[in-house]
């Protein structure tokens, strides 16, 4: 990158924050309308009852699973690009380390939203609470659900607090470089930072400690939404790799989330000699390698159920191939695992429209999966008389619109209104090739 | 402190700043701090700054994480003391999962308070001699001398290849 400079990184990433033209505001009201249909959705639901959705027996988990692991999913590539990347000094992560932050922050409150809507008596959530009632009752730790609140809640405060301490030294920049009311929020939100050599030394530390803190975190969450299935006995869920399978599944998705934002982000916004062909290049080489994970875990599923002579699994598994919802297998074994493999051309892997197609492509790939699993498991259970399909309902449909609605509205407000590229880290990563060096 | 002059040389190379650090500790004037856009290794190193202590409000609140994780789950489940599937009342290991992601947070908010008491934010202090610039190509050492030391001063961050500012 020999024609970045530290002013050049400054006035490119400032420049997004100039003010919004016309079509962007037209953009983002369609999606807050979007917003606004999932809202409505759910609010008839709560009026109505959960029985509005298409769940029933014996498909109790429908799409309000299937968005909620999506969406956790989604969340996981942004802590690997921030923390796990940044533990192994790779320097092509700084570019797009703070929108994958972002991504990340805005995934899992979308995610913590739908086991909320999927309660159905919404306004009893503080059952999970282990807080003193005239009910005598106390939270159930041996619960996997129990484990999933826990998890869950831990992963949004940890992220959020490690994205704020993140932006820090740019809001401060950004507050040295405005005016008027901008520069009286600014000043707020940067809390006084001057980039002081005495806080920088504490600062480091701290990036650091945050860093090795989120990687375990990271792994564990993910185990923990793959618990919630593999501590069922439910043929399809009862298995052991679940909690690997998970987790590389869900940094598959989230690094083909991280392409599908970054790519517009990059055209938009002019960041093409930050986010450069190589850092893209670099996600898709790591989408290569986590599409063979999870394609070793499809094939792995298969081989158990075969191995196992357990009759219900075979039959699970060869359901899975063969009946009514064998669509979306082909679909998650081709998108999630033979189609990333076209990155192992260096044509295609450069190649920026390439890039964009493909990573839509492993994100239907990836909400097919958590379909396959979670409504392939209990539709074709145990017992043949209690086998039944499932088909959501549109104010599921409502509701999935909505949260795919919220997360793009979100990211777009962030674009406008906040540094989507770390200047701090850019210049870093100018003078050491490394991020926040701790 | 009082009728000190506070004049800061700005740089907008990591290699003068470290230059200008050695020299400014054999002079008489003294050395108040740097403000930098990035950490800089080589500013730490030429400091000779001792190792921050977040860490160690990072562990006691990864223990103090630990513990309650596990205090809490071992309490609830005691409060609904019902053996099912013939599981003790106090399991162990799936305990250890809320332990796991309790300490995780503790050690989070050890983290965070630690980050801010030790690097004393939020505060309005430091922007007292502060230059805007900093936040952006460069660096700046600040220090302090006697009001007619200040030409003295001066000349030294200029010899050193620097921009001056004088504070008032």
């Amino acid at each position: 990158m020999p024609q970045l400079t530290y002013t050049s990184i400054d006035q490119t990433v400032l420049n997004t924050l100039s003010k919004p033209k016309k079509y962007y505001w037209a953009i983002v009201a369609v999606l807050f309308l979007g917003v606004m249909v999932g809202a409505a959705c759910w609010i008839y639901q709560i009026f109505v009852g959960i029985g509005a959705g298409g769940q029933n027996n014996p498909v109790g988990w429908g799409t309000y699973l299937i968005n909620f692991v999506f969406w956790v999913g989604i969340a996981h590539s942004g802590t690997l690009i921030s923390a796990i990347l940044h533990l192994f000094r790779a320097g092509w992560r700084n570019p797009i380390a703070r929108a994958a932050e972002t991504m990340t922050v805005f995934a899992v409150c979308i995610a913590g939203l739908f086991p909320f809507i999927h309660l159905g008596r919404v306004w009893q959530v503080y059952y999970m609470l282990p807080i003193p009632n005239q009910r005598l009752l106390w939270p159930n730790f041996l619960s996997p659900l129990m484990f999933d609140v826990i998890a869950i809640s831990t992963y949004l405060t940890v992220s959020t607090l490690f994205w704020y301490t993140g932006l820090l030294p740019d809001l401060a920049a950004i507050r040295d470089r405005s005016e008027g009311t901008r520069k009286k929020i600014f000043t707020i939100l940067s809390m006084g930072w001057t980039g002081a050599h005495d806080q920088w030394r504490h600062y480091t530390r701290g990036y650091l400690f945050f860093a090795a803190l989120a990687t375990p975190l990271v792994i564990s969450v993910h185990s923990v939404v793959s618990w919630d299935f593999a501590l069922g006995i439910v043929p399809g869920w009862h298995t052991t790799i679940f909690a690997p399978y998970f987790v590389a599944g869900a940094i598959h998705s989230g690094l083909a989330m991280v392409l599908t934002l970054m790519i517009p982000l990059r055209k938009i916004f002019k960041y093409e000699n930050i986010i450069t062909r190589d850092v893209l290049e670099n996600v898709a080489k790591t989408i290569v390698f986590t599409g063979l994970i999870v394609g070793f875990a499809y094939a792995t599923e298969f081989f158990i159920a075969w191995y196992s002579h357990n009759s219900v699994e075979i039959e699970q598994f060869r359901w899975r191939l063969l009946g009514d919802y064998r669509w979306g297998f082909y679909f998650m074994a081709v998108c999630n695992t033979l189609i990333p493999l076209l990155f192992l051309f260096k044509k295609i892997r450069t190649t920026i429209a390439a890039l964009f197609i493909i990573s839509l492509i492993v994100n239907f790939g990836m909400w097919w999966e958590r379909f396959v699993i979670i409504v392939g498991g209990v539709a074709h259970g145990f017992s043949p008389h209690a086998w039944g399909l499932y088909t959501p309902s549109m104010i599921e449909y409502g509701i999935m619109l909505g949260s795919f609605s919220l997360f793009f509205f979100l990211f777009l407000l962030f674009a406008k209104h906040l540094p989507s590229v770390s200047m701090t880290e850019m210049k870093e990563t100018l003078e050491h090739r490394g991020g926040h060096a701790g | 402190m009082q009728g000190k002059k506070y004049i800061m040389g700005l740089f907008k190379d990591e290699d003068q700043v470290v230059s200008t650090i050695a020299a400014l500790k054999e002079t008489a004037y003294q050395f108040q701090r740097v403000h930098s856009p990035i950490p800089s290794h080589k500013i730490m190193a030429a400091l000779d700054l001792k190792k921050s202590k977040v860490g160690w409000f990072t562990l006691v609140g990864g223990i103090l994480g630990l513990i309650s994780g596990f205090a809490l789950a071992i309490y609830c489940s005691t409060q609904w003391n019902l053996i099912v599937s013939g599981k003790p009342i106090i399991s162990l290991i799936p305990f250890f999962i809320v332990g796991f992601e309790l300490t995780i947070l503790f050690a989070v908010f050890g983290n965070v308070i630690g980050l801010f008491t030790q690097a004393k934010l939020p505060t309005s202090k430091r922007m007292a001699f502060y230059d805007p610039r900093c936040s952006g190509e460069h660096f700046g050492v600040l220090a302090a001398c006697e009001p007619m030391q200040q030409d003295g001063l001066k000349d030294f961050f200029q010899q050193n290849g620097g921009e001056v500012k004088v504070f008032d």
